[in-house]
C-alpha cells in the first residue's frame, strides 16, 4: 500500500477511536438539537398556573381584567431566528387562576390578600388604585418579581382592560378598534427560477448551521493536525516515519487521514440534524413547501468546502507544529493564520445582507474566505456558476501552493529541535527547504 | 567484498557548523558495525545521511551499492538514537503501522512480532498502549519495529542506552541472532563494553573526522600487549609513577598500566609485588575503551595506524 495511504488509515483509525471523536459525535447533533428544539419544549413544560387575586380600587375594571386573564393572551408566534438565536418570545405560558378578592373594602381586601401571600395559599395580587384610568399606573404583589412573562401577562390583560374602558369613554366599540389594528404578519417570499416559495427563517437556519460547521470545524481539525504534528514530532516518532517514507507524503497522509475524520464526524452530523429536523416535527417550518430548502445541492458543496478549508489551513497548521516544540510556543503563530477565518466571519452579515453585490463576490473569491463566505452565499443565493468554479479552481490552486510551501517548512522543521525559529527563518525553510 | 553501506566524501554543515567532514566508509554486507564516537562526533548525523533523511552536501552515500531510494531504504531497519512511540496507540498496532510503512502486510506483521515479542519480554504487552510501558520496554518494542519487515541492514544509534544490565543482555542477544542469521549490524554506540564484544569492524569518529578505522582485532593488535591489569591489596598510588608506566586508571583495588614502548612487565610486577599484595596480574591489549579515549583526548603514545 502506498505510505501515503498507510499513514492516512492509521490517523483516521486513531482519531476516530479516541472517546473525544466519539463524545464530540454525540454531543453535536444534541447540542443542535437542543438550540432548536428546547425553546419549543421549554415553553410547553414551563406553563405553569398563577393564583391571582385583583384588588379594584377604581371600581369598574375588575370583571374586565379577570376576564383577560382568563382567556390568556395571544403569544406573539416564534420565528425561525428567534429559535436560533436563542431569543424565544414565549418562554412560557401562565394560566391564571382567579380568586375573587376577600373583605368588604379595598383596605381589607389589601390586607387579606397579602396574609394569602405570605401563607402561600395565593401568588399574586394586583391592585389597580383609583387613579388607574388617567395616570396608567398599577401595582404588582408577588413573593417573587422575576416571574416576567407573568408579568408581562397581567400587564397585558391590565393594559388591554383600561384601553378598552377608555375607548368605550370616547364612545367608541373596543371590538371595532381590535379589528382595525390587527398586527401586520409579514410573509417573506423567495423569488427564484423555480417560482415564489414561502420561507420562514429556514435559509438564515441552515446557512447558519454549515457556516458554522466550516468555520468551526476548519479551525478545529486544523488545530488537530498541528497538535498531531507536535506530538510527533516531540516524542520523536517522525524520525522513524521519515526514514520510511517522505515528510511530503507524511503531511499529505496526515491532511487525507484527519480530514476523513472530520468529514466523518459532519456527515453524521447532517444525517443527524435532518433526521432530528424531519422527525421532530417541532419545526413547523420543515415540513410541506418548505423542504426543498434543502438544497441538496448545498449538502453535496459542504464536503468540497470544507475540505478547502481544511486543506488551506491545516497545511498552515502543520507547518506551524512542525517549526515549535511545544503548543504554547505555536501560539504565537496562530494569529496570523486565523486571522482571514475571523474576517470572513466579520463579512459574515454584510454578504449575508446583499450576496449578489459585488463587494461580497469578490470576497467571496478570495481563497482563504472562499471556505465560508462563497458556501455562505450559496446558501442564501445560488450564485453564477462560473463565480462558484472560479472560487473552488483559485482556492485549489492556493491549497497547492500552501501545500509546497507548508511541505517546504515541515520537512526542514520536524527534525529540528531547540527554540522555535523566527519568521524570517521560517521564510528561509520555505525558499531552501 | 559487497558492501551494505558506502560513504564517499561525504560532508554535511548546518548553518556554519561542519558536522560530517569529507568521510569515508566501507561497511562490507554481513559485518557487525561499530559506528563509535563522543557526543556531538556527527555520528547520529552520519546516520541520518545513510537513511537519507538528510542528504549529504556533497559526496555520496551509497546503500548496497546503489543510491537511497525507497525500494532501497525498505531493505533497511532503523532505530534512531531520540526514540519514541505514538504514546496513545496500542503495541500491536504500532508495529502493524510502522511495518506497513515498509510494504509488510498487517497479518504478516502480526504473525512476525509474535516470537519477538516473546523473546523481549514483552508478550503480555501486546495489546497495552505504549505509555503503559516502562521505558526500557518501550525501547524494545522499538528495536522490534525496526525488523518486522526483514531487512537485510540494521542501523542501531544507541540501541542499549538507558536499558538495566538484564535489557542490555537480551538486546545483545537479539543483535547477535540477528548477526547470525545473516544480517549487517551498524551498531553506534560509546558503551564500548558492548562494541567490543560484539562488533567486528569499528570505525572511530571525532568532530566530524574518521580517526580510525578496521577490524577490531587488527586494532587491537596495532597496539601492542602494551597493558597490564593489576588487582591488589593495599595502597596503589604510586603505581602511575613507576618507571616505565605511561598512564594508569587506578580504582583503588584494580588499576589497567599503560606502558611505554619497551618495558618490561616483570619489572613493574616486581616493583609492585614488594609494596602490594598482588592477586591478579595480566598482560593484555588494550581495551576498545581506552584506545576510544586515548585516540579522543590524544593522551598517551600514538599506536601505528590500524590495517584497513
Amino acid at each position: 500500500m502506498n505510505t501515503i495511504l498507510v499513514i492516512a488509515k492509521r490517523e483516521f483509525l486513531e482519531r476516530v477511536r479516541t472517546k473525544a471523536f466519539v463524545i464530540g459525535t454525540i454531543l453535536g447533533p444534541v447540542f443542535m438539537a437542543g438550540i432548536i428544539v428546547v425553546p419549543a419544549v421549554m415553553a410547553s413544560k414551563l406553563s405553569k398556573s398563577v393564583s391571582i387575586t385583583v384588588i379594584d380600587a377604581e371600581g369598574s375594571l375588575r370583571s374586565a381584567v379577570e376576564d383577560s386573564l382568563k382567556s390568556g393572551s395571544e403569544p406573539p408566534p416564534v420565528t425561525a431566528q428567534d429559535r436560533v438565536v436563542g431569543r424565544a418570545r414565549n418562554t412560557g405560558v401562565t394560566k391564571f387562576n382567579v380568586r375573587a378578592p376577600e373583605g368588604s373594602d379595598v383596605a381589607a381586601q389589601r390586607e387579606a390578600a397579602k396574609q394569602a401571600v405570605l401563607k402561600g395559599t395565593l401568588d399574586v395580587y394586583v391592585v389597580l388604585p383609583p387613579t388607574v384610568l388617567h395616570d396608567s399606573k398599577a401595582e404588582y404583589y408577588s413573593k417573587t418579581v422575576t416571574d416576567f412573562e407573568g408579568i408581562r401577562a397581567v400587564d397585558r390583560a391590565v393594559e388591554k382592560a383600561i384601553f378598552a374602558k377608555r375607548i368605550s369613554a370616547e364612545g367608541i366599540d373596543p371590538a371595532r378598534i381590535a379589528a382595525l389594528t390587527r398586527p401586520l404578519e409579514l410573509k417573506r417570499l423567495k423569488v427564484s427560477e423555480k417560482g415564489e416559495q414561502e420561507d420562514r427563517g429556514v435559509s438564515f437556519l441552515l446557512s447558519l448551521i454549515l457556516v458554522m460547521m466550516i468555520y468551526v470545524g476548519t479551525l478545529m481539525w486544523g488545530q488537530i493536525v498541528m497538535t498531531g504534528v507536535i506530538e510527533e514530532k516531540s516524542s520523536r516518532v517522525v524520525e522513524v516515519i521519515v526514514s520510511s517514507t517522505t515528510p511530503r507524503n507524511l503531511l499529505f497522509g496526515k491532511l487525507m487521514g484527519v480530514g476523513s475524520a472530520g468529514l466523518l464526524q459532519f456527515s453524521i452530523w447532517i444525517l443527524a440534524l435532518v433526521a432530528v429536523s424531519l422527525a421532530s416535527g417541532s419545526l413547523a417550518f420543515l415540513s410541506g413547501a418548505d423542504l426543498p430548502e434543502l438544497n441538496p445541492v448545498l449538502i453535496a458543496a459542504f464536503p468540497v468546502f470544507f475540505l478547502l478549508g481544511f486543506f488551506l489551513y491545516a497545511s498552515l497548521y502543520a507547518a506551524i507544529g512542525s517549526a515549535v516544540n511545544t503548543i504554547q510556543e505555536a501560539q504565537n503563530f496562530i494569529f496570523p493564520v486565523v486571522l482571514p477565518v475571523v474576517l470572513a466571519m466579520v463579512c459574515w452579515p454584510v454578504v449575508m445582507r446583499a450576496p449578489d453585490s459585488t463587494l461580497s463576490v469578490v470576497l467571496s473569491l478570495i481563497p482563504f474566505m472562499t471556505p465560508i463566505l462563497m458556501f455562505l452565499r450559496m446558501s442564501v443565493l445560488m450564485p453564477p456558476v462560473w463565480q462558484i468554479a472560479l472560487s473552488v479552481v483559485l482556492t485549489s490552486a492556493t491549497i497547492a501552493l500552501v501545500i509546497t510551501i507548508a511541505g517546504r517548512i515541515y520537512r526542514v522543521g520536524i527534525l529540528m529541535y531547540g527554540k522555535p525559529p523566527t519568521f524570517p527563518e521560517l521564510v528561509r525553510w520555505a525558499r531552501h527547504g | 567484498m559487497t558492501l551494505a553501506l558506502q560513504l564517499k566524501q561525504a560532508r554535511k554543515a548546518f548553518q556554519g557548523h561542519v558536522a560530517v567532514k569529507g568521510l569515508d566508509l566501507d561497511v562490507p554486507k554481513g559485518s557487525v558495525f561499530g559506528l563509535l564516537g563522543p557526543n556531538g562526533a556527527g555520528k547520529t548525523t552520519t546516520i541520518r545521511m545513510a537513511m537519507d533523511i538528510i542528504g549529504p552536501d556533497s559526496g555520496e552515500v551509497l546503500i548496497l551499492g546503489g543510491k537511497t531510494d525507497k525500494a532501497l531504504r525498505d531493505r533497511i531497519g532503523y532505530m534512531p538514537e531520540e526514540r519514541g512511540l505514538y504514546q496513545k496507540m496500542v503495541v500491536e498496532d504500532l508495529l502493524v503501522f510502522m511495518a506497513e510503512l515498509k510494504g509488510v502486510r498487517p497479518a504478516e506483521s502480526k504473525r512476525r512480532m509474535t516470537p519477538w515479542l516473546e523473546k523481549l519480554g514483552l508478550a503480555d504487552w501486546r495489546k497495552k498502549k505504549a505509555n503503559e510501558l516502562s521505558k526500557g520496554m518501550q525501547q524494545k518494542v522499538q528495536f522490534i519495529q525496526t525488523l518486522l519487515h526483514d531487512p537485510e541492514i540494521l542501523i542501531l544509534d544507541e540501541p542499549t542506552s538507558g536499558l538495566d544490565p538484564v535489557g542490555t543482555n537480551v538486546m545483545r542477544d537479539a543483535m547477535i541472532e540477528l548477526s547470525r542469521a545473516g544480517k549487517t549490524l551498524i551498531v553506534s554506540s560509546h558503551q564500548m563494553a558492548t562494541v567490543e564484544q560484539m562488533c567486528d569492524r569499528v570505525a572511530l569518529i571525532n568532530k566530524g573526522e574518521k580517526i580510525l578505522d578496521g577490524k577490531v582485532s587488527d586494532i587491537k593488535a596495532s597496539y601492542g600487549k602494551n597493558t597490564i591489569i593489576l588487582a591488589f591489596e593495599g595502597d596503589g598510588s604510586f603505581l602511575k609513577s613507576l618507571p616505565g608506566v605511561v598512564s594508569a586508571s587506578d580504582s583503588g583495588r584494580y588499576a589497567e598500566l599503560r606502558l611505554s614502548a619497551g618495558a618490561n612487565p616483570q619489572e613493574i610486577l616486581k616493583a609492585a609485588g614488594e609494596r602490594l599484595k598482588i592477586t591478579r596480574f595480566e598482560v593484555v591489549e588494550p581495551s576498545l575503551h581506552d584506545i576510544f579515549i586515548e585516540r579522543v583526548t590524544g593522551e598517551a603514545p600514538k599506536p601505528v595506524e590500524a590495517a584497513r
